[in-house]
């Protein structure tokens, strides 16, 4: 019944999805989730399932950046580490 | 397919769309208020949807996004913080351009809606909206930094 928006909306995942794989640095990758999980919310609810959008607007768009920048710090700090006793 | 789908069908392509194309090219920066944007413009479109679909029960996505895309950019802004003195954004003229833009989907949607706990819901919604971003921006263009500091 809704069929453009539903075209729009998954044409706005598809897009999102490939720039998340295409972005090559992981902080970048991280601001390409977010709005990933945003666009995923948006698509769910269109589907009509507006309690699995609200789980993923949970997880997306705060959670797992939040997880991904946390490990990145933590690697970039353990290189910088790395680099302080090397010489 | 009404008129309200139809304006969200036009807002999340064209808003959304654009986010998406900022946040995937282009300096950090542009891509940090890029990612804080999504979530502004997403918001006034699930208030849309919500009201082309009759269900006021899809409000509460609309609050919760409202509630937390403010907090995934303060997360960005707080771990990119030495990325970002470096070369701070400044992207008023987009943020309030967005802002006055989910300010007027909510006042629209406060008039057809009609006095009433409803509208109460919209309003807090459209605070909790323009103040977060407001906010997330300031901290990404480093105001907080010095009082942090300090």
């Amino acid at each position: 019944m809704d069929d453009p928006l539903i075209v729009v909306v998954l044409l706005l995942v598809a897009a999102t999805a490939t720039a998340a794989v295409a972005v090559r640095d992981p902080v970048r990758q991280a601001l390409v989730l977010s709005v990933l999980g945003v666009a995923l919310a948006l698509l769910f609810t269109v589907a009509q399932a507006p309690d699995v959008g609200l789980s993923q607007l949970a997880v997306g768009s705060a959670l797992t950046p939040l997880l991904v920048m946390l490990s990145v710090r933590k690697v970039r700090r353990r290189q910088g580490d790395g680099k302080g006793r090397a010489p | 397919m009404n008129g309200w789908t139809l304006t969200a069908t036009v807002a999340l392509g064209a808003g959304v769309g654009a986010t998406v194309w900022g946040v995937a090219t282009g300096p950090l920066r542009r891509r940090v208020v890029a990612q804080n944007l999504s979530s502004a413009l997403a918001c006034p479109g699930l208030l849309l949807l919500a009201q082309g679909y009759g269900r006021p029960a899809y409000i509460d996505l609309a609050l919760v996004l409202a509630l937390l895309g403010p907090v995934g950019t303060l997360v960005f802004a707080r771990l990119l913080a030495d990325d970002l003195a470096e070369d701070p954004p400044h992207a008023w003229g987009v943020t309030f351009a967005v802002a006055g833009y989910g300010a007027v989907v909510v006042l629209v949607l406060c008039a057809v809606t009609g006095p009433g706990r409803a509208m109460v819901k919209l309003l807090v919604i459209g605070a909790l909206l323009i103040g977060g971003n407001l906010v997330a921006s300031r901290a990404l263009s480093g105001g907080f930094a010095r009082s942090r500091r300090g």
